[in-house]
């Protein structure tokens, strides 16, 4: 187990590295020129000198890599570009929204999509079964911004039960998170109910499945007794892989509904050349994507005995 | 050398006597392949017409009389106004024709290209071992670890206005695709390779050590010769499901890259509907949303079970039946 931790750590770094260098290549080449951003239209030359060198846009681009990289260890990303707030704080002011609503949207989504794969799973062959596997592929074949658009007209614009855009911050964010957190839950059922109905019915057809018949168990004690234990790995791991994606917020659904979080940050960022809070975002999405697959790795090999690392 | 089996039928013919019993997905191919034919007579009639294009030019501008420049609801006083007009007045059912080229474009191309792209690394990486399979993980672990979003819109940006665009310019297909959809195909393929080169890549491990490949080997057979002769079709069911899984990806993301303003834009496509759409359905027109959501929901829905079913029936392992 240590072993694999060191060994995941010592790998994480190149692929880190690589994150780093593609995100620095990836703006210098197609963001806009951030100096003319930042001055405006018509700035003098002398101006333009001073912001550079202030920026360390002047510098090669080998030392403003460098220069990347002591941020990131020292995690000092400096100030945004368009209005100076530090970037830290930029994000703790939007961690908040975003989690307020990816978290209960995904664990909402997926209690109810598990539920519905084990009671399908349960009633496999019927007619239950074959409706919600049509509508789950039904489901995940509408663009997700026809459910946006179509949530958004029809419940907040047409029959007023929710606000159609804005976010508060405390309890009354509520009533504004209410509607993206419907529309994120029928976005993501139908993929989470096809993938869920698998991971059950692979368990289904094991052997110990049949000897537990065999031995005399009902059906519902079978269900819940040892299959759900045993999709406890599958699910876990899911759910694990998932979690960096929940910090980072959906940018489509923040966008939509306006609430200030992460994602809708990032989006503004990269299309204003922001690139101070587009490097720290992208570098803490990449540590987190790369954390949390050690972390369901190692997760697989606690639940399940047979695997070791 | 042919493929005949012990029972006289190729592994596609099994494979088809399978697909075939499931009477649900015959009808959903037999929708895929309409669409297909739309999708081609859409650029037969537009190569015929050649621009200024119909689709692009309000009813009113055309001189259909009763139609005026702004949105109607469907009605049946003109074909063009059948599935009613846009906000500008276009004709609806024009632009979601075209956009079913559109569409096929993205899902093709963009598909192609990252089954092309997925296909050559796995194979590669899994046959090869060594310092091969090392870059070639060490490429798509980097690529899956940063942000889609920024991704993406950074390919996008790239591909508009860097040196990919100057090279675009001077393609030969250029004057059909326009450099938004090439935009978008490059990005689908440069972005969800990752998925099929990984499950190429462990299925090419495990055939590797197959005995046939080993009696292949033992032959003298070369390494190209049996990992396009050998390895290659016993791995190309995955390509087939993936394929189909990518070209759905693929129609999705036009529309999210086409409303962010870095996708489509010189020609109406679903997503450009559906995009408009946005403002559209506050003024309550919903008919070009229902239109182009609807078209993209039933190419998605049949490719999606098409695909399913061709998983299936491509299954080596599920041989009764």
């Amino acid at each position: 187990m240590i072993n694999f931790l060191i060994r995941r750590a010592l790998y994480a770094i190149p692929v880190l590295l690589g994150v780093a260098l593609i995100t620095l290549l990836l703006f210098n080449v197609a963001g806009g020129d951030p100096v003319a951003i930042k001055l405006g239209k018509n700035p003098s030359p002398a101006e333009v000198e001073a912001l550079r060198m202030e920026l360390g846009l002047d510098q090669p681009l080998l030392w403003q890599y460098v220069d990347f990289l002591r941020q990131v260890v020292t995690l000092e990303f400096g100030t945004s570009w368009t209005d100076n707030t530090p970037v830290r704080e930029i994000f703790w002011r939007g961690v908040g929204p975003t989690l307020s609503l990816s978290l209960p949207a995904f664990t909402l989504g997926s209690l109810l999509a598990i539920t519905i794969s084990l009671l399908v799973a349960f009633y496999r062959g019927s007619v239950l079964d074959r409706i919600t596997t049509l509508g789950a592929i039904a489901g995940i074949s509408v663009s997700s911004l026809v459910y946006i658009l179509v949530g958004q007209w029809l419940l907040a614009d047409q029959w007023k039960l929710f606000p159609i855009w804005g976010y508060e911050y405390g309890a009354g964010a509520i009533y504004f998170l209410a509607l993206p957190i419907i529309i994120w839950i029928l976005l993501s059922v139908g993929t989470d109910v096809r993938y869920y109905r698998t991971v059950a019915l692979e368990e289904i057809n094991r052997d110990y499945v049949r000897t537990a018949r065999s031995k005399g168990l009902g059906e519902q004690q079978i269900l819940f007794r040892h299959v759900l234990r045993n999709c406890a790995v599958p699910i876990i791991t899911r759910m694990t892989i998932a979690i960096p994606f929940l910090i980072t917020g959906s940018f489509l659904m923040e966008i939509f509904f306006g609430i200030p979080g992460l994602g809708s940050t990032l989006y503004t960022a990269i299309t204003s050349s922001d690139l101070p809070v587009v490097k720290a975002f992208t570098m803490l999405g990449a540590v987190l994507y790369v954390l949390f697959n050690i972390l369901a790795d190692v997760l697989y090999a606690v639940f399940d005995p047979r695997i070791r690392l | 050398m042919s493929h005949q089996g012990a029972r006289g039928r190729s592994p596609l013919q099994e494979a088809w006597r399978r697909f075939r019993k499931d009477r649900t997905a015959v009808f959903f191919l037999v929708v895929f392949c309409l669409f297909a034919l739309t999708a081609v007579s859409a650029q037969f009639v537009e190569l015929l017409q050649g621009s200024p294009f119909t689709y692009e030019m309000t009813l009113a501008e055309q001189g259909i009389s009763a139609f005026e420049e702004t949105s109607h609801p469907p009605s049946t006083a003109h074909w063009q106004a059948w599935w009613g007009t846009t906000a500008a007045g276009k004709s609806v059912l024009l632009r979601t024709f075209h956009g079913t080229k559109v569409a096929f474009v993205v899902g093709t191309c963009g598909a192609g290209l990252s089954a092309l792209i997925g296909v050559t690394l796995g194979l590669f990486s899994g046959f090869l071992g060594g310092w091969v399979d090392a870059v070639v993980q060490y490429i798509y672990s980097t690529l899956a670890s940063i942000p889609y979003l920024l991704l993406i819109l950074a390919l996008a940006f790239l591909i508009r206005q860097g040196p990919i665009s100057a090279a675009y310019n001077s393609l030969a297909f250029s004057e059909y695709m326009s450099l938004g959809l090439f935009n978008i195909v490059l990005v689908i393929g440069a972005t969800s390779w990752v998925t099929l080169c990984r499950l190429v890549r462990a299925e090419v491990k495990k055939v590797r050590e197959l005995e046939y490949v080993q009696a292949a080997r033992a032959l003298g057979f070369s390494n190209p010769r049996i990992l396009f002769r050998h390895v290659l079709p016993n791995v190309f069911h995955l390509v087939i499901i993936n394929f189909s899984l990518t070209f759905v990806t693929a129609i999705k993301s036009e529309v999210i890259l086409t409303f962010l303003g870095v996708g489509v834009d010189k020609e109406p496509s679903w997503g450009q509907m559906i995009a408009d759409a946005k403002s559209e359905l506050m003024r309550g027109i919903w008919w070009p949303l229902l239109a182009s959501g609807g078209a993209l929901f039933l190419l998605a829905l049949a490719v999606n079970y098409v695909g399913d079913a061709l998983r299936d029936s491509l299954d080596p392992r599920l041989k009764d039946g």
